[in-house]
């Protein structure tokens, strides 16, 4: 019976992982690199999400929207004021691309850290959570009233997110951008303006994910790495760049590091995504789906 | 062929002989500063220096963007601790030990991300470093974990320690010279700017390749295992993360690509954090930002100023 329990948990951390790594495969669909502040997106998300309901006091509910913009606006600012140069045609950095994109994400993630630990302060804060429900049991899983609340909102967003990529017209886009910007372009779509709005969803998305867990995991400044260190595992085991892989590899990552922190060892259980993570990349670097999972 | 090969020659030899001049200034600082705090600051920000020309050699000369200087560092920190307080082994062959057990972990892991590139190569060592800051951390019965673990000291003097930390310096510029004046070095940055035509014009890239991860590795494990003994402290914090993004944007703001740069940045953004503590303690603020800006609008770094600057008045 413990093994259902761990099952729905292992799950329910699934869906959050899925909502910070699907951004990061959009990123990397579309620019192919890895964003290093991707975790601070959800960190960015956790504080809002906490300062505006307990500062404010407005409800949850609404601080909930609130991180979500707060997120979007990072990740369209970032794109805007850095990540020009990756596909606009600038002289310096040239054949070094990759490097240029891992210097400024890991400068802006040291950058947001800091602030945020200069101006809210180095101390955790506890979210407070969107509806009032202890712990209750369904059959054999344990689950509290935040867990099950939030992880229905994450898969909401999941679902909601696939509708947008498969049937919205913007979805489309993004989709003809990532399999081919010339491509893209040539056929009238403004490559420009969906890298864009692919930086605002990935922001929104992480920190709306940040903003679900901030009541169980207490925000600190560098809460970022440990979310941010799952998604690049997940995209990795996904393959990098595509959106279902992401999905679903963060719903393996989830159950197998449940298991794995019981059944094997809870002090080394944050070491077993990275193992998979070199693993798939030496053996496997298409990622588990391979090719058919490169839709997107 | 020849004009260019003069080139690269002159414009190394100018970058060596500034970094040297920086060299000889460290060598007065004792006469002036006298404080052991301060002084403590000079040789933690030389022993960045020595971490931050290993990365550059790997990263701006060779090409090979690894995110682990600070995680080999640790090792080679926990390799000299952990055979000492285990087996009783005198400095005098732990500190060796320490660059042998790096430059092993280095080729190895070189080997393992050989066909590897941009963002694949990046999150590869990312996961080895945090790997290895994981099992260090988490070991508590046999590294102590988070505590940390008591390392021998070599020496009680400040100054004693200041020079022996100055004297590596030098000794790893001059190596970093002859290798990258050589033959070695040549072919390394053929690698780093076109892989595939390197090879075309005979060069074994998978041997230039796991050299370089080898030699920056070790230098990275000798400057960990030096510190290590100058706090007489291994913790996991020398492997974080972070470590290794201040040694990234030492080299940035430095210069991807000099030893100067590598080694004036360095100096520059530790010693001017410490300065910075005094207003709040903003400097990793102002240095995150320094990175971007340098990233995004002066790739070259501050040598870069200075080589264009020297480029332009040579006749």
């Amino acid at each position: 019976m413990l093994a259902l329990d761990l099952l729905a948990n292992g799950l329910i951390y699934g869906c959050f992982y899925a909502l910070m790594a699907v951004g990061l495969a959009m990123i990397f669909g579309v620019l192919k690199v890895v964003n290093f502040a991707h975790g601070e997106f959800f960190m960015i998300g956790a504080y809002t999400y906490v300062l505006v309901s307990l500062k404010l006091g407005v409800s949850p509910w609404l601080a909930l929207p609130g991180a979500a913009f707060a997120g979007a606006l990072l990740g369209w600012l970032v794109e805007r004021l850095l990540m020009r140069p990756l596909y606009a045609s600038y002289a310096s950095w040239g054949f070094m691309k990759d490097e240029y994109a891992v210097v400024v994400t890991f400068g802006l993630s040291l950058l947001l850290i800091n602030l945020v630990d200069k101006i809210v302060g180095p101390y955790s804060f506890r979210g407070p959570p969107l509806v009032d429900i202890g712990r209750f049991a369904v059959g054999p899983v344990l689950l509290t009233g935040q867990k099950a609340i939030a992880a229905a909102v994450a898969v909401a967003l999941m679902v909601a997110l696939a509708l947008f990529i498969k049937r919205s017209v913007w979805g489309l886009q993004i989709q003809a951008v990532a399999q081919n910007r010339l491509g893209a372009s040539l056929a009238g779509i403004d490559a420009t303006r969906t890298t864009s709005l692919i930086f605002a969803v990935s922001g929104m998305l992480a920190a709306l994910s940040g903003a679900l867990l901030a009541p169980l995991v207490n925000p600190s400044p560098d809460i970022g790495a440990f979310p941010a260190v799952k998604s690049y595992v997940i995209v990795v085991l996904g393959g990098m760049g595509s959106i279902w892989g992401a999905m679903i590899a963060a719903l393996i990552l989830g159950v197998s590091e449940a298991f794995f922190s019981v059944y094997v060892s809870y002090d080394y259980r944050d070491a077993f995504g990275l193992v998979i993570l070199v693993a798939v990349l030496l053996l496997r670097p298409q990622g588990l789906l391979g090719e058919k999972g490169r839709e997107v | 062929m020849k004009p260019s090969r003069r080139l690269w020659a002159d414009r190394l030899r100018f970058d060596m002989a500034a970094a040297l001049a920086v060299c000889a200034l460290l060598a007065l600082v004792p006469l002036v500063v006298r404080g052991p705090y301060a002084l403590g600051i000079v040789v933690v920000s030389i022993y960045f220096a020595i971490v931050a020309l290993a990365w550059n050699l790997l990263a701006g000369y060779a090409g090979q963007f690894s995110l682990a200087p600070a995680a080999f560092a640790m090792i080679g920190g926990y390799t000299t601790a952990l055979l000492g307080h285990y087996a009783h082994v005198p400095l005098a062959l732990g500190i060796p030990a320490a660059v042998v057990a790096t430059a092993l972990l280095g080729w190895v892991l070189g080997k393992l991300v050989l066909n590897l590139s941009g963002p694949y190569l990046s999150l590869t060592t990312l996961a080895f470093a945090e790997i290895a800051r994981v099992v260090i951390g988490n070991s508590h019965e046999f590294t102590r974990g988070d505590q940390g673990m008591h390392v021998a000291t070599l020496t009680q003097s400040r100054v004693g320690y200041y020079y022996i930390f100055l004297g590596v310096l030098v000794a790893v510029l001059l190596l970093l010279y002859a290798l990258l004046r050589g033959r070695l070095g040549r072919f390394m940055m053929a690698v780093r700017d076109d892989p595939v035509g390197a090879s075309s014009r005979g060069i074994d890239v998978v041997r230039v390749k796991s050299i370089a991860f080898w030699v920056s590795c070790a230098i990275c494990g000798l400057a960990g295992s030096l510190y290590g003994t100058f706090s007489q402290l291994v913790s996991p914090e020398l492997g974080l993360l972070q470590q290794t993004g201040l040694v990234l944007s030492m080299v940035v703001i430095g210069g991807m690509s000099s030893l100067t740069g590598a080694l004036a940045g360095a100096l520059l953004v530790y010693m001017g954090s410490e300065w910075m503590r005094a207003f709040g303690e903003v400097q990793t603020i102002v240095f995150a930002l320094l990175v971007i800006l340098f990233a995004r609008y002066l790739p070259g770094g501050l040598w870069g100023l200075v080589a264009a600057r020297q480029r332009k008045g040579a006749p």
